[in-house]
């Protein structure tokens, strides 16, 4: 990739981003001149006006538009490698359709070619999610797409948030799979019953071991330790949000049934057809991270993808950000930025569409506290743009994270 | 194709209500003058004109030029397109709709005959499904005119289909006088036969067998030319060869009637590709091509082009990891013309003219991009006489533009084949094609703003 120089170009220094279009998505009015001013890795200031001075002891950045860090808020990038050989594709252990105890930080792979590629489109920040194929797929985490420590980042380095979510995956994928083997799940019926079971268990477990911890904790009775249902107990508490993959508006619908039934924290990715289904959406209060509109028709689940999905559900008063997803073959990713910049040609304004890829993104996710915003304190992670952000003719020029250049654009 | 009447049939669940105020679909190409006035015209072979007039009639172009300096006949249906952008309908030079319909169901796809990898007897034209709502779509991203291929499976995968899209059967659809490319790969997909323990398991391989059928067609045409001797010079004794019509197909190859489209994406796959057309003197154009940049100069010193697909990211499969939006600029740089092609279903028929505007952020010249949508597809499928630009004499297949043709903001309003209206954003029906839901129009939400 000739294009790309992957690692941080620089050690964190102290960067003042002087912008004619600035996006903080703050609660500042957006779009003005403004200049951002970084050290030590955070936002040090914000300033708005055409009139700024540079303080001296910074070194200057200018940029067109200028935006915060963009968030991928649901990929296997990073987990599905580049080459898409069995040797590179760690996303999904379909040998069970039940894997709980699987945490994509014990699959992630900072060097793959993809995990760096989309840092410079300005994705500096990612939640890494297990595959399709199993309904319960698996432990999620958020992450870094590059930082401060390269060009050798361990996962560690990286990691905003672990244990960010549990995935489920509905519809037509997990029953392909095991259906195919003659294994459950064969129908959506057995996936549903799978998940309430292993909802129902984990409960169960809860209250064994609280039940224990409360009756002194005597060592001759304590309840046998399943590093499954452990995780399960999380979600099933409401204490780790569960995502549920789900493409047909009615496997949106078998989703909100359980997350009611067993007062989940959750919320739903892909959706494919949310905007059929968007007032049951916006009345069970769920965030929706709605997916890629450039895939192809694979199957019958996505077969009523519209480029108005995030605009519809958006205009609903639904809490969206945008995901990528999972890819099967070429391309192995899909650019975040290209997704939504096909959004607002369809009818999603600019800022709603940023706020999508930022504010929005991290308040859903939780990690507003960190990044999202251009605010003080928060991470330095800043995309440098030379033209309008969405335009397919413009250019990243510069990507920040916590500070330190991690992509710059060749002359 | 004389007075055919336009019809794009909604395929799939659209309910009769619908399918009768599809209206912006049937307009038939007839004898009536049409004048398309007012826009910037972009011919493509020559420069823009900024306030232009085309005059269409019985389904070419007539005129173009600039307002006032071209004649509007009487009674012509004049439209009025001020403020819009017109060019030539997009030439897709690589896709699979109507043989890889959908949604993607196996039932339906019929791209890659498995059975082994020489098929040149296979045309395109017996599996492709007019009614794939695809095609439609296709209207909807400007695409008027298709090279419809076989897949990459194959060494050799059959014969293609030149269409343009409109028509209800591919009679219909087919181009007057055209016998279609013949599709051939190399590199990793052909090699898929060695999980069966079938040949090719190599590359090696693969080109072994794209030369025996070769040597195979020089042998067959050998013996019919001398047949065809023996009958001019009035031999009673001779007899004719048997008839083998997949080698008859890769005598128009070896003919230079059929053009090859190579499925390749390597540079040493480029370079058997090259190899492979020097040995047995047959035209060629590149197909994919991801690191032709690499071997720009051997291609450009023999006038070949790249029909270049521009996917998202790199990867799906080791031959494509060296992808780069900046390959098509390099191949420009040395002089080989690029033609963007959609590989739909790998790419999606309605955002080809992304593809180019990805291009132009990779460094490429918006002129030469322009053409790779265009006029350099048509000579790739030597069809430059009829399509790929807004002249006197070429059919009169045109798109509408609302903006700027790379702008990610600009929509197509409308699409024209023949003088014929095949896609209209303004219809209802046609909008669902364009931004995807066609199948539940009854239930699709109205958007605030319209979704204009």
């Amino acid at each position: 990739m000739s294009v790309l120089a992957v690692v941080a170009l620089s050690q964190a220094e102290n960067y003042a981003v002087v912008a004619d279009h600035l996006y903080t998505m703050d609660a500042d009015p957006q779009g003005g001149p403004g200049l951002v001013l970084i050290r030590d890795g955070k936002i040090e200031d914000v300033r708005a006006g055409a009139d700024i001075k540079v303080p001296k002891g910074y070194q200057v950045i200018h940029g067109a538009y200028v935006t915060p860090g963009l968030i991928d808020a649901y990929t296997s990038t990073g987990v599905s490698g580049a080459y898409n050989i069995p040797a590179d594709q760690d996303q999904d252990e379909s040998t069970d359709p039940n894997t709980a105890d699987v945490n994509v930080r014990d699959s992630l792979n900072p060097e793959d070619l993809l995990y760096q590629y989309v840092n410079a489109y300005g994705v500096t920040t990612l939640q890494v999610t297990p595959g399709p194929r199993n309904p319960i797929a698996g432990t999620a985490g958020i992450f870094k797409t590059a930082g401060p420590n390269s060009p050798f980042r361990t996962v560690d380095q990286l990691t905003l948030k672990l244990n960010s979510a549990m995935v489920f995956n509905l519809g037509d994928t997990p029953k392909e799979v095991y259906g195919s083997k003659h294994k459950a799940p064969v129908t959506r019926m057995k996936t549903a019953e799978m998940i309430r079971e292993a909802l129902l268990q984990a409960t169960q477990y809860q209250e064994r071991w609280d039940k224990w911890k409360l009756e002194k904790s005597d060592p001759a009775k304590r309840p046998t330790l399943d590093t499954k249902l452990a995780a399960l107990a999380g979600v099933a508490s409401g204490k780790t949000p569960a995502i549920f993959n789900v493409y047909r508006a009615d496997d949106i619908d078998t989703a909100i049934r359980i997350g009611t039934e067993f007062h989940l924290k959750y919320m739903l990715a892909s959706v494919t057809e949310g905007y059929l289904i968007r007032d049951k959406i916006r009345q069970a209060g769920v965030p929706c991270l709605v997916g890629a509109i450039t895939q192809p028709f694979e199957n019958l689940q996505t077969a009523n993808a519209t480029y108005e999905n995030a605009e519809l559900l958006q205009q609903a008063g639904i809490p969206i950000a945008i995901m990528t997803g999972y890819e099967g073959y070429v391309p192995k990713s899909r650019v975040l930025l290209f997704e939504t910049a096909i959004a607002v040609a369809n009818g999603l304004g600019m800022e709603p569409a940023l706020r999508a890829m930022t504010i929005s993104a991290a308040k859903i996710l939780g990690i507003d506290d960190k990044i999202g915003s251009l605010a003080k304190g928060k991470d330095a992670d800043v995309v440098v743009f030379d033209g309008d952000p969405f335009e397919y003719t413009s250019h990243v020029e510069q990507v920040l994270v916590q500070g330190a250049v991690t992509y710059q654009k060749r002359q | 194709m004389q007075k055919t009447k336009v019809v794009l049939m909604a395929a799939v669940c659209l309910g009769a209500a619908f399918r009768s105020t599809a209206a912006g679909s049937q307009t038939a190409r007839d004898e009536n003058v049409l004048v398309v006035e007012g826009a910037r015209i972009l011919p493509i072979t020559s420069p823009p004109i900024e306030r232009g007039v085309m005059v269409v009639k019985g389904g070419k172009i007539v005129a173009v030029g600039e307002q006032g300096k071209v004649e509007i006949p009487p009674g012509a249906t004049v439209k009025d397109a001020a403020g819009k952008i017109v060019m030539p309908g997009i030439v897709d030079s690589h896709s699979h709709i109507g043989i890889d319909p959908n949604p993607t169901v196996s039932d339906s796809q019929d791209a890659n005959e498995g059975s082994g990898p020489i098929q040149p007897a296979l045309r395109a034209l017996d599996a492709i499904d007019p009614a794939d709502p695809n095609i439609r779509m296709a209207t909807a991203g400007g695409i008027t005119t298709a090279n419809i291929m076989p897949g990459s499976g194959n060494v050799m995968g059959g014969q293609t289909a030149y269409v343009k899209l409109r028509g209800t059967t591919i009679e219909q659809m087919l181009i007057p006088g055209t016998i279609g490319g013949m599709k051939m790969a190399n590199g990793t997909n052909p090699k898929n036969y060695g999980s069966r323990e079938q040949a090719p398991m190599t590359r090696m391989a693969t080109a072994a067998l794209a030369r025996g059928i070769f040597a195979k067609a020089q042998d067959y045409k050998a013996k019919w030319d001398a047949y065809n001797k023996a009958v001019t010079a009035n031999d009673k004794t001779a007899k004719a060869p048997d008839r083998d019509l997949g080698l008859e197909a890769v005598g128009q190859i070896l003919d230079g009637k059929r053009v090859v489209h190579n499925h390749t994406h390597r540079a040493d796959d480029v370079m058997t590709v090259l190899r492979l057309a020097d040995e047995f003197h047959y035209r060629v154009v590149v197909h994919h091509g991801t690191e032709s940049c690499d071997v720009a100069d051997e291609l450009a010193k023999r006038h070949i082009g790249v029909t270049f697909t521009m996917i998202d990211a790199p990867g799906g499969k080791p031959e494509t990891i060296n992808f780069s939006i900046s390959c098509p600029a390099r191949l420009e740089k040395a002089g080989v013309k690029v033609a963007f092609n959609t590989d739909d279903p790998i790419t999606n028929s309605r955002l080809l003219l992304r593809s180019a505007a990805l291009a132009v952020r990779g460094g490429m010249s918006e002129d030469a991009a322009m053409k790779g949508l265009t006029i350099y597809p048509a000579e790739m499928l030597d069809l430059q006489g009829r399509v790929g630009s807004l002249e006197r004499g070429k059919d009169a297949d045109f798109i509408v533009l609302s903006g700027p043709p790379l702008s990610v903001y600009t929509h197509v309003l409308e699409t024209w084949i023949e003088g014929g209206k095949v896609f209209d954003r303004s219809n209802p029906v046609d909008l669902r094609y364009a931004t995807g839901g066609f199948n539940v129009i009854s239930r699709y939400p109205q958007p605030q703003g319209g979704g204009q």
